[in-house]
């Protein structure tokens, strides 16, 4: 018998990503630590170079990574196993995991036809305006609600006037493209708008409060961030950003349909048949204000947290929505991964890994001007748009929080810059299907190709770049940053 | 239909990515599947949705909300398209076509598993699978374990062969053709017609390839042509006595050889040379396992790899 047919080789070959991240780990931990980094440090950042490499490659499930850091944090550092459990538990995750349960809540109650209506409405047929009404219909709402929310409502939406137009894919695939990436981009771009428009948000403010705020020293008291202050520093970027999300789409894809009339005509009878606004409907919506205003006006004095798991609570009292739905539509896995994350980024700040791994990336970025002012701006921007595009955005501001945060402390740059820079270049994962979930959600419609992602997103990713660095030149200094 | 009449008939499973590649390949198979002892399945296969990519949203969330609104399933239409070109090929002609809908739940997919069978009064069936799965190569091969097929065609086309993506998702004709029990057909501008290569190497498999290949061309009508290449010249003679045997063995079972090639040199080389002026190349599959053929990459996997037109790996 050959070792071939009673060790099934194919396994190994197929993981190879997971043995190759081991290897590279074991030998991290035996290569000698370097003078100005401690032991504990060293394994800190072996975990999560480890960690990275499976976010990336996958070759085993994500929430596995989660479970590996946590076994990670007991076993190779020592650390009491409820210190580690309490850990993984912040406002921060108590956040992601109320506003994904108000996500499958909000999309369950059917507001995506009177949304569509309200589009056609304002926008008239020409296809340009339709797009534009989408994007900034999808973008207003993803930034208080998150964009998969936002997608999960409007993809119907844009493949019913597809369809409508035309039965042949092929007839109409430029025009698909338009629609679907209105949805998307319009909802990605939006993102960065709120704290409550992505748990990559929610993760900076708590790694803020986390690194920066002492509670004995009133001078630390400027950087927590309330609700009200990002949106003055964040939102008028989305909105600038709007009308160049539509007429990027439209110089890549141009639409083979310059009017919709047929399709919005079929669109307004089908939207009809609902007949009017029922109590349920009124009460979704008014549940849906009360969690934004508490967001706007409370959530600096209970958490964000709290607000998004009592918008669920309430959600579930009225009877709108039904346990099983909440429990079968969101990814619990999802949660746990981020809880990680989170916890491994703040054991990086207390074991120095992150002051370490920030001074050694600044004494390499200087030769080229980077080091300091508008050059490590640009520098942190871009390195966020790499990792973003390559693994979920949340993740990525969870792994690379800590160093941006440290580096702007070691090159005496405001923090607050380096904070809003890597957390809005976060959602430019506009090159791939996995990058944003608003992309991955409008990619399982069917009707696009990951080569068309890569096709607009680079012209994406340009723009929006150009206009967060003249914001954070211009914009930002004027409100005393 | 029982078991024992599953295993007697030929079966074809197409598997269809909406390229022009696979309507392409839709159409050989319909020259092979022409006869009443043929069944030809038509496989879409639609990655499961899940969550970990939409940020902790499950996909299925996008997927209810959209079957609210009537929107079918991607892949629906593919299979359609496929099915009326059966139609117009001749292969769904004449008598009544009773129509029967199943479903199977998946575990982890809303929507499940979805099929139509097709069947008429003899019993010839067509059937439109609809398969969710984590990737298109896995539920190629997890729908032949429901139901053992004689050949797997599939297109070469992007979908199926990701170039850039090859290291770090070995390609889905690629997957298939290395854990697949019966032959594969990896189809690049399949253009029936031309003929079938068949290329041997004198070995025991190599002659019952030879044979069960010359049983498709059969089905097809396709002309036949056998190849052999020595390494070196002194090895000549061998290739030219394993192009006689095979030759000998096709004559007994009433089958003519249109044409006879005997080329020195690199076999990968050689064969990738000679294959553009037939339809397919048909090479068999040494008895390597998984692994073995992974890693060493035999001849047959070479061709497969980087010929210009379709490769049949025979097994």
């Amino acid at each position: 018998m050959t070792i071939g047919t009673w060790l099934n080789l194919y396994f190994f070959w197929e993981k190879k990503w997971f043995f190759i991240a081991m290897f590279v780990g074991a030998f991290m931990l035996h290569l000698p630590t370097p003078g100005d980094l401690s032991r504990e440090g060293m394994i800190i950042l072996t975990m999560s170079i480890v960690a990275v490499i499976l976010f990336i490659t996958e070759p085993v499930p994500l929430p596995t990574v989660a479970l590996l850091i946590v076994i990670g944090q007991v076993v190779l550092m020592g650390h009491d196993s409820s210190e580690v459990a309490k850990s993984l538990m912040t406002d921060s995750v108590l956040f992601i995991m109320g506003s994904l349960m108000l996500a499958v809540a909000v999309v369950k109650q059917k507001l995506d036809k009177r949304l569509a209506w309200l589009i056609v409405r304002m926008t008239g047929t020409k296809t340009w305006r339709v797009c534009l009404g989408i994007t900034v219909v999808s973008g207003v709402l993803a930034s208080f609600i998150g964009e998969h929310t936002v997608a999960a409502m409007m993809l119907p939406v844009g493949i019913t006037l597809i369809t409508l137009t035309s039965d042949d894919p092929r007839k109409v695939r430029n025009l698909a493209a338009v629609l679907l990436f209105s949805i998307s981009y319009g909802a990605s771009v939006a993102g960065i708008g709120t704290p409550s428009g992505g748990a990559r948000n929610a993760i900076m403010i708590g790694y803020w409060k986390e690194f920066f705020y002492d509670p004995t020293n009133p001078e630390t008291l400027k950087f927590l961030v309330s609700y009200m202050d990002w949106m003055i520093h964040a939102y008028p970027m989305f909105l600038v950003q709007v009308p160049f999300v539509t007429a990027i789409l439209f110089w890549t894809f141009r639409p083979e349909y310059r009017d919709l009339s047929r399709a919005v005509v079929k669109l307004r009878a089908l939207i009809e048949e609902e007949g009017s606004m029922k109590a349920a409907d009124w009460m979704s919506i008014l549940i849906f204000f009360l969690v934004l205003v508490g967001w706007i006006a409370i959530s600096g004095d209970i958490g964000m947290g709290t607000i998004a798991v009592a918008g669920a609570a309430m959600f579930l009292v009225a009877g709108l929505v039904k346990w099983e739905d909440i429990n079968s539509g969101v990814n619990w896995g999802v949660i746990l991964l981020y809880a990680a994350a989170i916890s491994l980024g703040v054991q990086m700040k207390e074991t120095g890994a992150a002051q370490w791994v920030a001074e050694h990336f600044l004494t390499f970025l200087s030769p080229v001007g980077a080091s300091e002012g508008f050059g490590l701006w640009a520098a942190v921007s871009v390195l966020t748009t790499g990792v973003t595009n390559m693994m979920s955005n949340g993740a990525a501001v969870a792994v690379l929080g800590p160093i941006v945060l440290k580096m702007s402390v070691v090159a005496q740059e405001s923090p607050i810059i380096i904070r809003y820079i890597t957390a809005v270049s976060s959602s430019f994962a506009y090159l791939t299907v996995v990058g944003t979930p608003a992309c991955t959600i409008v990619y399982a419609s069917g009707y696009l190709k990951t080569t068309d992602f890569l096709k607009v997103g680079w012209k994406m990713a340009i723009a929006s770049t150009i206009i967060m660095l003249v914001a954070a030149k211009l914009y930002w200094p004027l409100l005393g940053i | 239909m029982n078991e024992q009449d599953a295993q007697d008939r030929f079966r074809i499973l197409v598997c269809l990515d909406g390229s022009d590649e696979c309507y392409q390949s839709l159409k050989y198979a319909a020259k092979l599947g022409s006869g009443v002892d043929a069944d030809i399945v038509l496989l879409y296969v639609r990655p499961t949705d899940q969550g970990l990519r939409s940020g902790g949203l499950q996909v299925r969330v996008a997927r209810e909300n959209m079957l609210k609104w009537g929107i079918e399933l991607p892949g629906i239409q593919y299979l359609k398209k496929g099915r009326d070109m059966l139609k117009d090929l001749g292969v769904m002609s004449g008598e009544e076509w009773k129509e029967e809908v199943v479903h199977t739940d998946v575990d982890g997919d809303p929507l499940g598993d979805n099929k139509i069978n097709y069947v008429n009064e003899q019993g010839k069936m067509v059937v439109l699978k609809l398969k969710v799965a984590t990737d298109i190569a896995t539920g190629i091969l997890e729908q032949w374990e429901l139901g053992e097929y004689d050949i797997i065609i599939l297109g070469a086309s992007s979908r199926w062969k990701g170039m850039a993506r090859s290291f770090w998702d070995p390609a889905v004709a690629e997957k298939v053709a290395v854990h697949a029990p019966c032959s594969v057909l990896v189809a690049r501008d399949l253009d029936i017609g031309h003929g079938h290569l068949i290329c041997t190497d004198g070995s025991d498999e190599s002659m019952e390839m030879v044979r069960r290949d010359a049983v498709l061309a059969s089905r097809c009508e396709c002309p036949v042509s056998l190849m052999s290449v020595a390494l070196d010249v002194e090895d000549e003679p061998k290739a030219k006595e394993n192009i006689a045997k095979a030759e000998k063995m096709l004559n007994e079972l009433g089958i003519e050889v249109e044409e006879t090639i005997i080329r020195t040199g690199n076999p990968v080389e050689e064969i990738i040379e000679a294959g553009p002026n037939y339809s397919l190349i048909v090479i068999s599959e040494s008895s390597k396992s998984g692994l073995q053929r992974f890693f060493m990459g035999s001849v047959a996997f070479k061709v497969m790899e980087n010929a210009h037109n379709s490769v049949l790996v025979a097994r």
